[in-house]
C-alpha cells in the first residue's frame, strides 16, 4: 500500500547528478546542501567525460538508498543513459527520480524510464 | 467445476451454510466496492499519466530557458570560473521540500511542496559582485522557477508510482475475489446444499421404512387380538366377525 | 615629440597589434555567423580568422570547447607579443595579466578553503593569468600557508599586503576578497601608467587613464547595484570602490550611500555617459536590478550590456591614437568581447534561441 509517512517526512532535499552547467544552474536555484562536517557530504555530483560509470552508480545508490533525507533526485538524461539499468530497476516511490534535459542533450521522452512505464501500461 | 475453485473444508451443516451465505454476500459487496475503487484510481491514474506527459514536455522547455539564462551569465561574467565558485560556495540548501498527503479514494498520495528557508544563509548573494551580478541573480530566479516545475513533476511522478502500486494491489484483490473467493464460496454452498438434500432424502426414506414396519406390526397385533376375542366368546355371538371375510379392518391410527 | 622614440622599442609590437585588430570580426562576419544552423557552420565561418586553432575541434563541438579554443588563440597571440615586448611595454603587458591572476588566485583560495585538491584547479585557471609560480600555490594545504606563498611567490603580493590578512581570506566572502584585490590592482595600474617615467605625459598615460577610469567606475556601479539586498554593508562596500575615476570622490560617496537603483542613477548623474545609461534603462522599464525580470526574453539592453558596449567603443577609439601601449590593452579587450560574442552566438544556435542571437556587441 502507500508508503508510510515515516518514509518521506524527513526528505527535504533535492539531489543532482549532472553535467557542470546543469548542476551549476540548479545550485544557483539553492538546492545545494553540504552536510555538517566531519563527513560533509554534498548532495550533487558533477559528471564530465572523465567521470566513470561506477562513480555515477555509487552516487546514485548513495542518493537513492543510503541517504534518507533526499526527496527528489534530478539526473541528466544522458547521464541516466550511462546507468540505465540501475535507473530502470529503481521502482520505489521515494526518492522520486526525475530525468532532466541538459544543455547539450535535449529531452527525449522515449528514453525516460517513467514515461516508458507509462507507455507500457497503456500498451503503446 | 474449475480446479481453482474448490470448496472450503466445512461440515455440511445448516449453520455453516448460513456462514457461507453471509460470506458470499460480503464477498460480493466487497467486490463491487473494490471494483469501484479501482475504477476511481485508474481514472486518477490516467489523469496523472497525462499530466506527467505534459509536464515532462514542459520541463524540456523550462530547462532550456534556464540553461540559456546560465549562458547569459557566462556571457556577462566572461569566464568559466564562476561555475567552480558556485559549486564551492554551496553550504546549505535554501530550496527545500515539504511533503504532504493527498487522499484519493483512501490512498494517501505523497506530494512535494517546495519552499525557501530563510534560516540558511544566502550562499550566492555576492556572486558576480564585480561583474555579471545582475545576470547571476536573474539566472537564479529562472532556475528557481525551473526547479519548482521539476518539483511539481516529481510529485506527479511519485503519485504515479504509488498509484501504480496501489492499483496493482487493488486489482489483484478484485481478481482474487472475483475468480477465487466467490466461486469457491458458491461451490461450498452448492456442496452444503446437495449434502443437506441428500440427508433430507435419506431421512424421508428412513421414516417411510419405519412407518411401513409399524403398519405391519400393528396389523399383526390386531389380527391376534381378534382371534383371541373370538375364542373367549365361544361363538355366542350371533354374528361372529368373519375374520377372513370381506369386511375390512379399521385403519390403524397411531 | 613623444612619438619620436616610441618606435625604437614599441613600434614592432604596436604594428602587430594593429594587424591583429584588422582580423577582428566585423559586423559583416557577425551577421554571417548569426545565419548559421549548426556549430559546425560557425566553425567554418570562423575559419579565416582563427585558422588552425579550431581545426582540432571535433565535429559539432560544445560551446565551451569552442570558447576555450578561441581563448587559446588569444593567449597564443598575446604570448607572442609578450615575447617581443621590452622595457616599460613588457611591464605594461604584465600588468594586463594581473587581472586574470587575481581570478586564478581567488579560485585557488576557494579550493583551499574547501580542502579540495587544488592541482585539479590549475586547468581551470585562466591561461592569461598563468604565472610560473602558480603551481607552487597548490602545495599549500591550509589558508595561512597559501597566504604566505601568495605573498612570496606571486606578483600580487602588494595587493594583499595591507588590506587583507590571512584571517580575512578565511572569513570574508571570496567575492569581497576578489574585489578588494581588483580594486588595489586597478589603483596600482592607474598609478603605474601615470607615473612610470616612460609613460608619464605620453598618449599611453592619457588613454589608459580614460580606460581605467571607466573600468573603475563600472566596477563601483556594479558592486553597488549587485550588493543591494545582500549582507554587504555600506561601509564595506565603500572599501571596494577604486579611489579614482570620474565618479571619485563625490560620486563614490553618493554610491556608498545608495539604497536603490534610483539613488545610484542620481549618484552617477554627474557623468554624462553613465547618466544616459540610466536614462535608457529607465525607459526600457528599469530592468537594471535584474531580479524581477527573470528569464523573460527580449527586454532592453541591461546595464551590463551598455557598459560592455561603452567599453568596446572606448577600445575602438584607442586605436586612433598612435605611439601608445594602450592599443594592446584595447586589443585584448576587443578580443575578449569577440570570444564572448562567438560563445553567445554558438550558445544561441546550440540551444535554439535564435530570437536573442543579435545580443552580441560589435563596434566594427
Amino acid at each position: 500500500m502507500a508508503a508510510p509517512p515515516s518514509a518521506y517526512k524527513d526528505r527535504q532535499f533535492l539531489a543532482v547528478i549532472g553535467d557542470e552547467d546543469s548542476v551549476t544552474g540548479l545550485l544557483l536555484a539553492g538546492v545545494g546542501h553540504v552536510t555538517e562536517p566531519p563527513d560533509s557530504q554534498r548532495n550533487f555530483l558533477i559528471v564530465d567525460q572523465k567521470t566513470e560509470a561506477s562513480q555515477i552508480e555509487q552516487a546514485f545508490t548513495r542518493f537513492t538508498r543510503e541517504r534518507k533525507d533526499i526527496g527528489i533526485l534530478l539526473i541528466n538524461q544522458h547521464v541516466a543513459e550511462k546507468i540505465r539499468y540501475k535507473v530502470d530497476s529503481f521502482t520505489e516511490a521515494f526518492p522520486a527520480i526525475l530525468e532532466i534535459p541538459s544543455k547539450d542533450h535535449p529531452y527525449d521522452p522515449e528514453k525516460d524510464s517513467v514515461l516508458r512505464r507509462v507507455r507500457r501500461l497503456f500498451g503503446e | 467445476m474449475s480446479s481453482g475453485a474448490g470448496r472450503e473444508a466445512v461440515f455440511p451443516t445448516r449453520q455453516s451454510l448460513g456462514l457461507m451465505k453471509s460470506k458470499l454476500k460480503g464477498a460480493e459487496t466487497g467486490h463491487s466496492l473494490l471494483k469501484r475503487k479501482s475504477e476511481a484510481l485508474t481514472k486518477r491514474f490516467r489523469e496523472i499519466t497525462r499530466r506527467i506527459d505534459e509536464a515532462k514536455r514542459k520541463m524540456g522547455r523550462v530547462m532550456q530557458i534556464a540553461a540559456f539564462s546560465l549562458a547569459e551569465v557566462t556571457y556577462a561574467v566572461g569566464g568559466s570560473n564562476i561555475t567552480y565558485q558556485i559549486q564551492e560556495s554551496v553550504k546549505s540548501a535554501r530550496f527545500r521540500l515539504r511533503t504532504k498527503q493527498e487522499n484519493v479514494s483512501g490512498v494517501f498520495l505523497p506530494q512535494f511542496e517546495s519552499f525557501s528557508t530563510n534560516d540558511a544563509k544566502d550562499d550566492f548573494g555576492l556572486t558576480g559582485l564585480g561583474k555579471g551580478g545582475q545576470q547571476v541573480q536573474r539566472c537564479r530566479e529562472t532556475y528557481r522557477r525551473a526547479v519548482e516545475t521539476l518539483v511539481e513533476l516529481a510529485s506527479l511522478q511519485t503519485a504515479f508510482v504509488t498509484l501504480d502500486e496501489v492499483i496493482k494491489v487493488v486489482n489483484r484483490r478484485v481478481n482474487a475475489i472475483e475468480h477465487v473467493i466467490i466461486p469457491r464460496t458458491e461451490n461450498t454452498i452448492k456442496y452444503i446444499n446437495s449434502e443437506l438434500d441428500e440427508m433430507d432424502r435419506e431421512e424421508f426414506y428412513r421414516l417411510k421404512k419405519v412407518s411401513n414396519k409399524k403398519q405391519r406390526d400393528q396389523a399383526a397385533t390386531d389380527k391376534e387380538l381378534q382371534r383371541q376375542r373370538k375364542k373367549t366368546d365361544g361363538g355366542a355371538d350371533d354374528e361372529p366377525p368373519d375374520v377372513l371375510g370381506t369386511q375390512e379392518d379399521d385403519d390403524v391410527i397411531f | 615629440m613623444e612619438g619620436m622614440f616610441y618606435n625604437v622599442n614599441g613600434g614592432f609590437v604596436e604594428g602587430i597589434v594593429r594587424g591583429y585588430r584588422n582580423t577582428l570580426l566585423t559586423a559583416q562576419n557577425y551577421s554571417n555567423l548569426t545565419q548559421c544552423e549548426t556549430i559546425d557552420d560557425v566553425k567554418l565561418q570562423l575559419g579565416p580568422a582563427y585558422g588552425d586553432t579550431l581545426a582540432a575541434l571535433p565535429p559539432n563541438p560544445s560551446t565551451s570547447s569552442l570558447a576555450s579554443k578561441t581563448t587559446e588563440k588569444l593567449v597564443a597571440d598575446f604570448r607572442y607579443l609578450q615575447a617581443q615586448a621590452t622595457g616599460s611595454l613588457a611591464k605594461f603587458m604584465e600588468y594586463l595579466t594581473y587581472g586574470y591572476m587575481i581570478d586564478n588566485v581567488a579560485l585557488l583560495i576557494t579550493g583551499t578553503l574547501h580542502e579540495r585538491d587544488t592541482r585539479e584547479l590549475l586547468e581551470r585557471c585562466h591561461p592569461l593569468g598563468w604565472f610560473e609560480t602558480l603551481p607552487v600555490l597548490c602545495v599549500a594545504t591550509n589558508i595561512e600557508e597559501l597566504y604566505n606563498s601568495v605573498l612570496i611567490e606571486t606578483p600580487l603580493a602588494p595587493y594583499f599586503k595591507g588590506s587583507l590578512s590571512h584571517q580575512d581570506l578565511d572569513e570574508l566572502n571570496i567575492e569581497i576578497v576578489r574585489n578588494t584585490l581588483y580594486k588595489n590592482y586597478l589603483e596600482d595600474f592607474y598609478h603605474f601608467v601615470n607615473n612610470h617615467p616612460d609613460m608619464r605625459g605620453t598618449p599611453t598615460a592619457e588613454v589608459m587613464s580614460g580606460v581605467l577610469e571607466f573600468e573603475a567606475d563600472r566596477r563601483a556601479i556594479n558592486i553597488t547595484i549587485n550588493s543591494f539586498g545582500t549582507e554587504l554593508s555600506k561601509s564595506e562596500r565603500q572599501k571596494l570602490y577604486p579611489q579614482f575615476g570620474k565618479l571619485y570622490p563625490e560620486g563614490s560617496l553618493m554610491l556608498s550611500r545608495a539604497d536603490d537603483i534610483e539613488s545610484v542613477g542620481l549618484a552617477v548623474s554627474g557623468v554624462g555617459d553613465y547618466k544616459s545609461f540610466f536614462d535608457q534603462m529607465n525607459q526600457s522599464g528599469g530592468v537594471g536590478a535584474g531580479n524581477m525580470a527573470g528569464g523573460s526574453a527580449n527586454e532592453g539592453k541591461s546595464l551590463e550590456d551598455l557598459f560592455y558596449q561603452k567599453e568596446m567603443e572606448l577600445s575602438k577609439l584607442v586605436f586612433t591614437h598612435q605611439f601608445t601601449h594602450a592599443v594592446i590593452y584595447a586589443w585584448v579587450k576587443l578580443r575578449e568581447q569577440e570570444i564572448r560574442n562567438i560563445t553567445w552566438i554558438a550558445e544561441c544556435i546550440a540551444q535554439n534561441q535564435k530570437d536573442r542571437i543579435g545580443n552580441y556587441i560589435t563596434v566594427f
